[in-house]
């Protein structure tokens, strides 16, 4: 018997040893979990890249994209989407993967420069041409008959930008009176005629459907659109006051072991603050966080005064629990229209 | 849309904007302002009824995809998550059968109606890895627990199943009770290699399923047998082991339907071999061999089976040969008994449609409105069992045999026609003639068996 014990070992041994074989194969496929408005961007970034893994060592790499709104795209892969890399739109996001999913570390954020954000956005409205309506501000969204297109906050992350920039705006002009920021921002999604999911779905419903008169965009989006269907439809409006984002980026632990794509997922997400990276990231109209191809596309991007989240709402934990869970100021506010 | 532009063209019309009367305001410049303004907004109206209709239309196309989807059809009838992790399905196997001996007393079969098996089958899998299947048999007068097992899919390549099911060896065993071409299995599975057991085996598919591979752990059952007890009669264990190559799988050649392997069981065992109840039956399920209840296990008990199967278009030939070896005693007498089967059984499926190990789909279901035929198949083989000499040898004091076991070899010639009026229904049909011969000196050969076996049976 102790020989049919020891040929069953090595039997089991001799297969472990060939799965590892099979797995190294040079063909490797990642997939990106991302937010809705970077199809673009990841189009461009991920032919650069396979091009860059092929030169550097010889295997063949294909990214596989999914897009959809952020917190949405959170929860797929929570469920179980085997999502090699995340790119969401904010970190809350990325932290449900650690907080719900076990699927990544507490400190993912600090493994990457730039708390992990290799490019920043902000939030600008886009309005039709010659701006028929003269909106310039956030205090133009809440008048009556204005109609403002914005995606829904529970879903994407575009919209919590959005609303927390509108927010913030509101505190600045109250004193910070959270009252009246509240009632701002309530009778500014009074004006919103339709949510959307995610933030390309209302790009959709404003370029495409012809709704309502302003769209809260993210800054890459609004540029896009404006790309797409020429200055004599659209305009870019900045306003005196935005938000800085920064959408992170991060392997998912759990996915990239078990699939055995670790080395890759990291090096696919570090080219991303490589100097073609970034070249990728600011055609895309995204702000490039290195300093040299920043400078480069400076005149690009308009100059708009910034707060961060940190700043004004203490950190994206506290800003979801306050403004974005279940029963919070969303909630009320939008329950109320 | 053509709500869009009714609502439209009744507010164009009721603002008098294409009737005769407009020319009565067309100056006017503040109404006509004043209506160019209710347009648009009435028209952003209906654009943002219109973009809720599509996002909710959206939202239940995507919320379709995560919900849990009801399957009814041929494979039967189940439950099933969007993203096909878990899964619960209800499946069935019924046989309807008639016996018919013919030139036969009662002692050598009786002609009788019985169900043969009625066995549902509750599977599924949870976790998208985690096969569970369980199978009771209502159909002897004790109803059974044939299959109850859990099968986790780590890898392709690396399974573990544990519980009770059949033990990796004999090809023909491994075929389904619904998929067989023959009413009854022939002498290598039904009376020498075993049926189901409980243990434990790691099992699984090397380059891309063109091998398959099982070892395994059991508990021991007879020869032919399964372990109904649920229990071990020995301390030593049954280890078992199976290898099946298809060396053209998935290819264009000629070969891709064939495949060829080794399998075999190995233990120890030292006890009363009653306790194992080895029973060889004729294909009419009549003991024709048992042990003295004298006889002990003494030793090494293996079994060897290289097998193999070849299909081709709706030409199918399957083949499987069987030796047992069990060291046994009985009193001062010790042996080493070598018992041998083997089988060859060839089938054609007359209605074109492809053979394969598996049941025939027929192109055309049966239907009498339509004039479907279903797919029809004839079959023929040949089986043989032939015990060691030894088995039989002495005085009916010191034989390893029963008294009432005097046959050593068995040759058995079978035809069967088959009806698969569906992929679910079959009607099949068997005729077997077995002659038997005597290893006992002055002992008569066993009377001929002759036997037509008729089927009903429905699976899904």
């Amino acid at each position: 018997m102790k020989f049919l014990y020891l040929s069953l070992s090595t039997f089991i041994a001799l297969l472990a040893l060939i799965n590892p074989l099979r797995l190294e194969a040079a063909d490797v496929t990642l997939l990106n979990v991302s937010y809705d408005p970077t199809r673009e961007l990841y189009q461009d970034y991920n032919a650069a890249f396979a091009k860059y893994w092929k030169g550097k060592t010889g295997d063949n790499v294909t990214i596989k994209q999914s897009h959809g709104g952020s917190g949405k795209q959170a929860r797929a892969i929570i469920d179980g989407l085997e999502a090699d890399v995340a790119t969401l739109a904010l970190a809350y996001d990325v932290d449900q993967l650690s907080d719900k999913g076990k699927l990544i570390p507490k400190d993912w954020q600090k493994r990457l420069q730039h708390n992990s954000s290799p490019y920043t956005s902000t939030i600008v409205f886009l309005v039709r041409k010659g701006n028929p309506k003269k909106i310039k501000d956030w205090n133009d969204l809440v008048k009556p008959g204005i109609s403002v297109i914005t995606p829904n906050p529970k879903t994407s992350g575009g919209a919590r930008w959005n609303y927390l920039a509108a927010w913030a705006y509101a505190l600045k002009q109250n004193n910070n009176d959270e009252a009246k920021a509240k009632v701002f921002v309530g009778k500014l999604f009074k004006n919103v005629p339709v949510l959307d999911s995610g933030a390309r779905g209302s790009t959709t419903t404003f370029v495409e459907r012809g709704i309502g008169d302003v769209l809260l965009a993210w800054e890459n989006e609004a540029f896009l659109a404006k790309k797409e269907l020429g200055p004599d439809k659209v305009e870019i409006v900045v306003p005196s006051l935005s938000i800085l984002a920064e959408p992170p980026v991060t392997v998912v632990d759990k996915v990239v072991d078990k699939r055995k794509t670790r080395k890759v997922a990291e090096a696919y997400l570090q080219y991303l603050y490589s100097e073609e990276g970034q070249e990728i990231a600011a055609k895309n109209y995204y702000r490039p966080t290195l300093e040299s191809v920043a400078k480069k596309y400076e005149a690009q991007f308009p100059k708009v005064s910034l707060i961060t989240i940190d700043d004004v709402f203490g950190g994206w934990a506290k800003a979801q629990k306050t403004h974005f869970s279940d029963g919070g100021v969303f909630d009320q506010i939008y329950g109320a229209r | 849309m053509s709500f869009k532009k009714t609502l439209l063209g009744s507010l164009l019309i009721s603002g008098g904007i294409i009737t005769s009367p407009a020319t009565a305001f067309a100056n006017d410049s503040s109404e006509l302002e004043q209506l160019r303004a209710l347009v648009q907004e009435l028209d952003q109206k209906v654009r943002v009824l219109d973009r809720k209709s599509e996002i909710a239309s959206e939202e239940a196309a995507a919320a379709k995809k995560t919900a849990p989807v009801l399957v009814a059809g041929d494979k039967g009838f189940g439950l099933k998550s969007a993203d096909g992790n878990f899964e619960f399905k209800l499946r069935g196997l019924l046989q309807a059968d008639k016996r018919t001996f013919f030139d036969a007393d009662e002692s050598q079969g009786r002609d009788e109606y019985l169900l043969r098996r009625v066995r549902p089958t509750f599977e599924g899998t949870v976790f998208g890895k985690y096969d569970f299947r369980f199978t009771p048999d209502f159909a002897p007068g004790t109803p059974n627990i044939q299959d109850a097992y859990i099968n986790a899919r780590f890898l392709p390549w690396f399974k573990v199943q544990a519980g009770k099911f059949k033990v990796p060896v004999s090809l023909e065993r491994l075929q389904s009770g619904s998929d067989l071409r023959f009413v009854e299995r022939s002498y290598v599975a039904n009376s020498l290699l075993p049926n189901r057991d409980v243990g434990v085996q790691i099992h699984g598919d090397l380059l891309e399923g063109k091998v398959n591979y099982a070892v395994g752990v059991f508990d021991g059952t007879a020869d032919g047998g399964s372990n109904s007890s649920n229990t071990d009669n020995n301390i030593d264990k049954d280890y078992a082991a199976r290898i099946f190559v298809e060396p053209f799988k998935g290819s264009d050649s000629a070969l891709s339907g064939l495949g060829f392997g080794l399998a075999g069981t190995t233990a120890d065992w030292s006890g009363p071999i009653s306790e194992a109840n080895h029973n060889y039956r004729t294909p009419g399920q009549q003991t024709f061999f048992q042990y003295h209840s004298s006889v002990n296990a003494d030793g090494k008990q293996t079994r060897l089976s290289p097998q193999f199967y070849y299909y081709t278009g709706p030409f199918g030939v399957i083949g499987e040969y069987a030796r047992v070896k069990h060291d046994v005693s009985r009193g001062s007498r010790s042996e080493t008994l070598s018992h041998d089967a083997w089988q060859l059984a060839a089938s054609w499926v007359l209605t074109g449609e492809d053979n394969s190990f598996k049941s025939i789909t027929p192109k055309q279901a049966f239907d009498i409105d339509k004039g479907g035929w279903g797919a029809w198949e004839i079959a023929l083989r040949y089986s043989e069992i032939d015990l060691d000499d030894d088995t039989f040898e002495g005085a009916a004091g010191v034989r390893f045999a029963n008294a009432s076991s005097t046959t050593d070899k068995a040759q058995s010639w079978a035809g069967g026609v088959n009806w698969y009026l569906n992929k679910n229904v079959k009607l099949q049909t068997t005729y077997e003639h077995t002659n038997f011969s005597s290893g006992v000196a002055g002992a008569d050969d066993r009377e001929d068996e002759k036997v037509l076996f008729s089927r009903f049976q429905v699976a899904f």
